[in-house]
This record gives structure tokens, sequence and C-alpha cells, in this order.
């Protein structure tokens, strides 16, 4: 028998970076995948390696209980100056802890699509650690569909060294309680990033989208938006910070988050943060929660555009924005594709 | 064609009264003119007629070709036929002209129980009547209105409503926001939908307007005061002019 989870070990709301997600709360002892170790698919591009391995360990209690139940590190290193031809991709994440460590050595690149499909009543915990080596790029695409009763929560970060370019789009329709967490640390100068997300919620469910970005070094760019859409009795969160450290000059940031209420009981909340201490920066954060314009819905309808259909059109826009810097436009196509069956049940 | 007999409502959940036992009649064929003071009601009447939230008929009937079209959706209105060109276009972001107008168009079709205009066939027509109205095609690529100044807007309305052809056609201040160039192509426009050759038989039009100059290139067969909520005299194209000159005083309430 392996050792039990002791459930008080759990990130809990009175824990200022977890209030709106009470992981403890929801997690019960009969939950499946509570003390095991996940095993994950990997389709690994051809110059890419895969071993196991020690690994990196992150930080917070999640990444503890990954150390502790999710057995070796699965490592994938990319070579210096290696370009694969195909995607890593990661899925089979269905219960369980995993830890993932990723290498992307000098001026490599990495286009890596994780697929989160949960079990029933699972509980699923990832680990999952980056490093980008000077001049490396990473295309990083998060797809994440659990059932209703499924707990996970993928905690990312990633380390980028100078001239590195990350690009970041997750897509996610929530489950019992979801956490998608990414951390960044510009360990560099010019750092080039795109950190975007939707979310689209319906029933009881809940998505957390929480991002801490830190500069320490100057001339990064960053950009970052959220889109949610949220029915139901459904809950959405947003939690954005941006830290500038005092040698951070000229960083060029810029964070947005929108949500739109498809129905009164739903529920958003967002915290975006800017800390600042660098004098020579520009840095923005910008939050909007609100319904869908009246009087467009108005104009579309007289125009002849059904009202449900007129409500999904306007939705569809609205998240689209998120992905609209993809360059992958079969990827676009196909979220975009997702992201209008989801309003056609549920708008 | 359109009948409103003794038609009231309210705005503000009820609280103001602004149309009190208005009667017209707009035969298939002809193009009728509301003019009138500011806040008598014009715009009132266009949002009544296709059935804005907030704009309550509270007594009387409007039927539209023998329906009742005060019980029907905004869309069933729009499907019947009916076609409001807005004084103030709503801007739709992310969605590319050509995808709204698509939809729109085949919601109708399908609404009657038509089938759906293809593409190629879709495409052809937009591209000849951009030509037409003197519209730059890259507008068509871009999200509805967006970013278009007062003028664009007003004819990007005029090319929705060439495209979808409606059977009867409400203009609310068309003419605002309009130059005089503009203003001929868009009258160009309309007057197309009046001949013979684009079914103006059947076809009726009401345009609302503050000031007679539109109706020097669109010629209404009547002309019609609106004031206090009701109309308050009735005459030829002529009328308009006079209007034009002594202004509404007369018609104070």
């Amino acid at each position: 028998m392996p050792m039990p989870l002791d459930l008080k070990t759990l990130p809990h709301r009175r824990q200022e970076a977890w209030k709106w997600t009470d992981v403890q709360a929801k997690v019960s002892e009969d939950q499946n995948g509570l003390t095991r170790t996940a095993i994950p698919n990997f389709d690994v591009p051809d110059g890419v390696k895969l071993s196991e391995g020690e690994g990196q360990k992150g930080h917070g209690a999640m990444a503890e209980l990954a150390a502790q139940f999710g057995g070796q590190s699965w490592n994938v290193y990319v070579p210096a100056n290696t370009h694969p031809t195909s995607d890593l991709v990661i899925d089979r994440l269905a219960q369980g802890h995993a830890r993932i460590a990723i290498m992307v050595d000098k001026g490599a690149s990495l286009t890596m699509t994780e697929n989160y499909e949960g079990a029933e009543n699972g509980f699923s915990n990832l680990d999952l650690q980056i490093h980008l080596a000077e001049g490396a790029t990473l295309n990083r695409r998060v797809i994440h569909r659990d059932p209703d009763s499924h707990i996970r929560i993928s905690n990312v970060h990633i380390a980028a060294e100078s001239n590195t370019t990350i690009t970041q789009h997750c897509l996610s329709f929530g489950g019992a309680l979801s956490r998608l967490e990414t951390g960044l640390t510009c360990e560099g100068e010019g750092v080039k990033a795109i950190l975007n997300g939707a979310y689209l919620l319906r029933d009881k469910r809940h998505t957390d989208m929480t991002s801490f970005i830190r500069l320490k070094q100057p001339d990064s760019h960053i950009r970052q938006a959220v889109k949610g859409v949220v029915t139901d009795k459904s809950r959405g969160v947003f939690q954005g910070k941006f830290l500038v450290e005092r040698p951070a000059q000229h960083t060029d940031a810029a964070m947005r988050h929108d949500a739109l209420m498809l129905s009164d009981s739903a529920e958003v909340r967002a915290k975006p943060e800017l800390e600042i201490y660098a004098d020579d920066v520009a840095c923005e954060h910008g939050n909007t929660i609100g319904a869908l314009d009246e009087s467009a819905l108005f104009y579309m309808r007289q125009r002849g555009i059904p009202l449900k259909q007129a409500r999904a059109l306007l939705t569809e826009a609205f998240v689209s924005e998120a992905f609209d810097s993809l360059a992958d436009d079969t990827l676009r196509e196909s979220l975009n594709a997702q992201v209008q069956a989801w309003l056609e049940a549920n708008a | 064609m359109l009948k409103i007999n003794n038609l009231s409502a309210t705005v503000d959940d009820g609280k103001k009264t602004i149309l009190k036992d208005l009667s017209l009649e707009i035969p298939a064929g002809e193009v009728h003119a509301i003019m009138g003071p500011n806040g008598a009601g014009k715009s009132t009447l266009s949002y009544v007629l296709t059935g804005r939230d907030g704009y309550a008929a509270t007594g009387g009937s409007v039927e539209f070709e023998g329906e009742d079209l005060l019980e029907m959706e905004p869309e069933e209105r729009a499907a019947k036929g009916l076609f409001l060109s807005f004084q103030y276009p709503l801007e739709i972001p992310g969605v590319p002209t050509m995808t709204f107008l698509k939809t729109a168009l085949n919601a109708q079709r399908k609404a009657r129980g038509e089938e759906e205009m293809k593409a190629p066939e879709f495409l052809k027509k937009a591209k000849a009547l951009a030509k037409e109205l003197k519209m730059d095609p890259d507008m068509l690529k871009r999200p509805l209105n967006v970013g278009f100044s007062g003028g664009e807007k007003k004819r990007m309305e005029i090319f929705q409503m060439m495209m979808l052809e409606p059977r009867f056609i409400v203009m609310d201040e068309t003419d605002s926001g309009l130059d005089v160039d503009a203003m001929r192509i868009v009258a160009d426009g309309v007057n197309k939908l009046r001949s013979e050759e684009f079914g103006g038989k059947d076809r009726g039009m009401l345009v609302i307007t503050h000031y007679q100059r539109l109706l020097d290139y669109i010629v209404p067969d009547k002309v019609h005061v609106l004031a206090g909520g009701k109309i308050a005299e009735t005459g030829d194209a002529e009328f308009a002019k006079k209007l034009e000159a002594e202004g509404y005083d007369a018609y104070a309430a």
C-alpha cells in the first residue's frame, strides 16, 4: 500500500494564492489517482530525446506532492540548434501525479501540445519545468477537456534565458476544479512572450488561469490576453502578476483579462497585479467583466440572425482574439471549431 | 402592405409614452417619408416596428402583409422582409462583414424555407454591388463597421439592404453623416430598389428624416409630419419643402 496523501497538505482558500481555488475543500479520499504516478504518453519528434531521471522540482505544495507521488521525472531534451519538424505531444494525463522536465538548448525550437483529458472522478497533478537556453523558441499549446468530476492542477514553470521566444495558447473547458498555472521567469534579456488563453465554462465547472511573470533583465516584451466565457453556475478565475525587477529596464509588458458572463448566476474572479521596481518600463493591465452588447445583438437580429446564433457569433469573435496570434492555421481553426461546438451547445 | 392602427408605445419600462394613437398605412410600391422635430418619436417608431427590447407597444396594432408584426421576434420580422437602416449602425467586432451578411442572408432564407445562397453566387453579387456603391472591397473583409466613419457606416447599411433585398425598408436618418456625393450614391441604390426591374412594385419604404434634402433624391409618394406621438399632417413631396422652409413650430405639442 502506498502511503496516503494527507489532504491537509493541499492548498486551500485561506492561502492568498489559492483563495478562489480551494483544492482542499474539493478533493475527497475517494478521488482516483491521489497517490498514483501518472503515465503520460509522449509523441517525441525526431531529434528530441526522452529519458527518465531526477529532473527538477517546482515550487509549492502541489510540486511537493508531485515529487512525493509522481516517481521519476520524464526528461525531454532538444539539442542545440535543433528544429524538430513535428510537435511534441503529451497526452493521457488522465489521473495521478506527473513530473516532466524539458530542456530546449541554445538556438533550438520546440512546439508542444498538451492534451488534458482526465478520467471520471480523477485527480491530476502535473509539475512541468521548462528551461529555454539562449535563443531558444517554445510554442506551447494546452487543450483541456476534463469530465465534470475531474480535479486538475497543472503547474508549469518556464525559465527563459536571453533572446528566447515563447508563444503559449491554452483552451480550457474546465472540470470540477482546474488550475492551469504558468510561471515565467525571464532570466535573460530580450525575451519575447505571448501568453494567451481562453476558458469556456458551463454547469458548475471551474477554471483558474494563474500566471506569474518575473522579469529580471532588460528589454523583454510580454503580451498576455486571457478570455473567459462563463454560464450556469460556473466560475472563472484569472490571477496575473508581472514582477519587474530593478534591472529589467525597457520592459514592455501588457496583460489583459476579459470575461463574458452569459448568465448572471456564473462567477468571474480576477486579480491582475503589477509590481515594478524599474523606472523606464511600459507596463499595463486591463480587466473587464461584462455581458454581450444588447445593441449589437438587436442589430444582428434585425438582419435576420436568430438570437442564439447572434450570441454565439459575438462570443466566438470575442474568444477567437486569444488565438489570432497562433501561427498554425490548422490548430487555430481546430480551437475555434471547439469553441463553436461549445457555443452551439451552451450559449 | 404595412398598416399601423392607433399605435401607442412606451420606452423606459413603460415610464414614458412616446407614440399616441399613431395610424399610418403604406401600400406596396410606395415610399412614404416621416418628418418631424427632434424627440417626436421618429426613432421610437422604427424600433417598435422592428421589435427592439425596451420599446413596447401598449395599444393598437401593426399588420405587415396581413400578419401581426408585434407578435414576432426581431429576426422573424427580418425574415418576413422588414429591414431597418439604422441611424447609428452598430460595430460588430471580430465578425467580418461578409461572414455577417452571409449568415444573415441565409438565416432569413432558412426561416422562409428557401435554399441557402452558395458562396460563389454571394461573393459575385457582393463584389458587383460594392463597385456600384463605390466601396473599397477591403471593407467587406474587415469586421463589420469597426473603425468605419459615419458615412461609411451609412453606405454599409445600403450595401446590406441591397444584398438582402427586403420587402419593406425603414430608413432612419440615413442622410445624417453623408456628404452630397455619398447621398447621391445612397439614393441611387434606394431608387434602384424602387424600380420595376428590382421588384419595386412589391416593396414599401418608410423614410424617416429630419431634413428635406434627402427627399430631393428619394422623392416620396407621401410625406407625414410626426409630432406629439402621432401623424399631425400628411401631404405630397412638395409639402416636404414647405416644412423645410417653415419648420415644425406649427406642430409643437
